[in-house]
């Protein structure tokens, strides 16, 4: 029966294996050995193990830094559990610095993943001629948008930094991605990154302008404070869960739960700021001041007498913020 | 010759007047002093500093001046001088210091802070009382104003009356005389000795503000009728700020609003005496892409509550917006900005105020049935006061928003109002200032 040595790496992932047949195996830095390892920290002979039963018995050669058993691995019931060298099948050893596993041929592997849905997509965004009219649009949608909130003389220079700046951000995530991706799946994707975000921030762009006007139009502060910020939040987390699918080999499940545990992470810290100033008196009005230019504005305005009528429940809702606010002095009295 | 004869006697006369306005010249200013300085030795000894002692500490945190103005010993001052002692009665005592360093307590027994007045009482023996003037002083007549500036001692300081300010709702006399911190609260007397003003404010240079004696004449009349010192101050002073905004609105509701054009808007001009307007545009600058123009009116009756508080003032303001250089996109962007930077009119703190709360509507107004009406943002915030029931600040923001090169903002902000007059107020206002369609 022959046995597999893996050497791993980062992670428990294999660097190298080894085939052996036979009933003994010399594992050690010298080149006499069945396996032999370049960590300094192994002796030129180091341990050795025979094939007895279904396991194997491990055998410490007087090494300088010793064997340690991580894992003992599948060990039939005969064995004698109490015997600590004998190990079985899937059994992790570390000598030195290095982490060996000793698996038969026989251990099962894990299923194969599946390949994601937008893989060849994903994979499709990593090209320059996909790439470049995809950022071409989007810092000219950066430009566009500056220029229509600017209300100051246009000069071209003062756009250059904050266009250039929001590029280098850009590009310094997707060069973390990629070289994420190039340790974990040998693949970088630093464009496909790079795409993927820029179509990320087009869509908030667009996202925004349009519950902006919703917002103006319903008179609803709530799309300000609460709705933008959850869309891009939300965005945030399908960036994320994408851009891991590209980077990584992490299961779906692992991916979408690192990816909105990350935005829940980012809520609650936002919220925990927000908290800080909760009850702190302000002698300033936090009105809702949005405006929009007349060809987006949609809904009726009401008449004078209504409009003085409503505002009773105004001066109702003052008295009682301000009845709510003597309730809690007293209490922090 | 014949020349001559002419000429010589109007020399002589020439020479003469120049002779005679030399002697009178410093004649005048001669009996000046003397007046002052037989005014001050005549009636210092009824001139008191008045001290806010906080008892733990046992040092004083307030001073100002005051005088007697009845034989049992009331004596009136500024009730911003004793404030902190009137909020705090149980950390403050107030005392008084008199001209021959005898010092006594005094107790509060009324208030006018409409007015800025006071009313103490002592039980001590108190010199003879000053005389309140029953009339006005003609124009230009000396005054001597007397007090404690800055802790120095008792000080007399010689200025004229110039009458009583016309540009303010709460009446007070124009002293030109200099003012200092420490003696608000003390006499302002004419050349016989007569009170005619309490020292309250100044607007540095020369340039002060006394309460006139009238004030000090009703709030004695109101104390003499109870015959007892007032129990609770802050139901009185929320009384007379609600007595005081009643009848501010009503006598400017029953005034005709001025107007004045501001680019193609109808906007309210100075309503004499509550207001004074000013105005600006960027017509002067080669650079300004947009054009802009304001006009801001505000009244200058703030009425002190407290070191962090004060109420009564009353705002308008109104902004012409045009959009020359820029795009609508453009135009709208500055508007919006422009738009989310209103801030209420008065000070005020958590111990006093509530919070804002604000309302967001679009309205749509026509001047008539006919007329194509005019779509608008308004906000309306109000905020309650703690102290005292039915007032409130507000602040009000409109903007009109179905012209995409032009705008017009006009918002107001009014502070002490009662819920009807502040909802009359946004009524009247938006009759008034607009932007015709």
């Amino acid at each position: 029966m022959a046995v597999i040595i893996e050497v791993l790496g980062w992670g428990g992932k294999r660097k190298q294996f080894y085939r052996l047949d036979g009933p003994s195996i010399a594992i050690g830095r010298s080149y006499q050995n069945d396996v032999v390892l370049g960590d300094a920290h192994v002796s030129a002979n180091h341990l050795r193990l025979d094939l007895v039963n279904d396991g194997w018995q491990v055998t410490d050669l007087q090494s300088l830094n010793g064997v340690e058993i991580l894992k003992r691995g599948h060990l039939e019931a005969t064995a004698n559990p109490s015997t600590e060298l004998i190990i079985g099948s899937g059994a992790e050893i570390k000598i030195g610095r290095t982490r060996l596993r000793i698996v038969n041929e026989h251990q099962p592997v894990d299923e194969a993943k599946r390949l994601h849905r937008l893989e060849a997509g994903l994979n499709g965004l990593n090209r320059w001629s996909v790439w470049l009219p995809i950022a071409i649009l989007a810092i000219s949608v950066d430009i566009l948008s500056l220029y229509l909130s600017s209300f100051v003389e246009w000069q071209w220079k003062n756009i250059v930094m904050p266009v250039l700046l929001s590029q280098a951000i850009l590009m310094l995530v997707a060069g973390v991605f990629g070289i994420l991706g190039r340790f974990l799946r040998e693949e970088s994707h630093f464009l496909g990154h790079y795409s993927l975000l820029l179509i990320a921030g087009a869509l908030f762009s667009v996202g925004e302008a349009l519950f902006n006007v919703a917002g103006y139009n319903f008179n609803a502060p709530i799309f300000d404070v609460f709705v933008i910020p959850l869309f891009g939040l939300l965005l945030l987390g399908l960036l994320l869960s994408a851009m891991l699918a590209l980077a990584s080999n992490l299961l779906p499940r692992q991916r979408w739960s690192t990816s909105l545990g990350f935005v829940i992470l980012l809520l609650v810290v936002s919220m925990a700021s927000r908290l800080a100033d909760w009850g702190e008196f302000s002698a300033y009005p936090d009105y809702f001041s949005g405006l929009e230019v007349p060809s987006l504005h949609f809904t009726d305005g009401a008449s004078l007498d209504d409009y003085t009528g409503s505002l009773d429940d105004l001066f109702t809702e003052a008295d009682r913020t301000m009845e709510d606010q003597k309730v809690r002095t007293k209490k922090n009295n | 010759m014949h020349i001559h004869r002419h000429v010589r006697p109007s020399r002589l006369f020439f020479y003469l007047s120049l002779l005679v306005s030399l002697i009178i010249w410093p004649l005048g200013s001669l009996a000046q002093t003397e007046s002052a300085r037989s005014l001050f030795s005549e009636n210092k000894a009824s001139i008191l500093q008045i001290r806010i002692i906080d008892i733990t500490s046992g040092s004083k945190s307030a001073i100002g001046s005051g005088f007697v103005i009845e034989s049992d010993g009331l004596i009136a001052t500024n009730y911003h001088v004793l404030q902190l002692a009137a909020s705090e009665p149980g950390q403050y005592r107030i005392e008084y210091s008199a001209a021959d360093d005898s010092t006594g307590d005094l107790q509060l027994v009324d208030v006018d802070v409409v007015n800025d007045l006071a009313l103490l009482q002592t039980q001590d023996t108190m010199p003879s009382p000053l005389p309140l003037a029953m009339v006005e002083p003609d124009m230009g007549s000396p005054l001597f104003a007397l007090g404690n500036p800055l802790d120095l001692g008792l000080t007399v300081v010689p200025g004229t009356y110039n009458g009583v300010n016309q540009t303010s709702y709460h009446p007070r006399v124009h002293f030109t005389g200099s003012l200092n911190a420490g003696m608000s609260g003390g006499p302002t007397l004419s050349e016989t000795g007569e009170v005619v003003g309490i020292n309250v404010s100044t607007a540095g240079n020369q340039v002060s503000f006394l309460v006139p004696v009238k004030a000090l004449h009703n709030l004695r009349a109101e104390h003499r009728a109870r015959g007892q010192g007032v129990s609770d101050f802050t139901q009185r002073i929320g009384e007379q700020l609600k007595a005081d905004q009643a009848d501010k609105f009503s006598r400017l509701f029953a005034l005709e609003w001025p107007t004045m054009s501001l680019g193609s808007a109808q906007v309210i001009a100075e309503i004499v005496p509550f207001a004074k307007c000013w105005g600006g545009s960027n017509s002067a600058s080669e650079k300004a892409q947009f054009r802009s123009a304001d006009r801001t009116c505000r009244s200058e009756d703030n009425i002190y509550l407290s070191g962090g508080f004060n109420t009564g003032v009353m705002e308008y303001q109104f902004f012409w917006l045009e959009a020359d250089k820029l795009n609508p996109m453009q135009f709208y962007a500055y508007y919006e900005r422009l738009f989310g930077d209103f801030a209420p009119g008065n000070k005020g703190s958590e111990e006093d105020l509530g919070e804002y709360r604000c309302d967001s509507q679009f309205l749509a107004l026509a001047e008539n049935r006919n007329s194509d009406s005019r779509k608008s943002k308004n906000i309306f915030c109000v905020r309650a006061y703690k102290d005292f029931p039915d007032l409130y600040d507000v602040l009000f923001l409109h903007g009109t928003v179905d012209a995409s090169r032009a705008a017009f903002i006009s918002h107001f902000t009014l502070a002490g109002v009662s819920q009807n007059n502040a909802k009359r107020f946004v009524q009247r206002f938006l009759g008034v200032a607009k932007w015709p369609s």
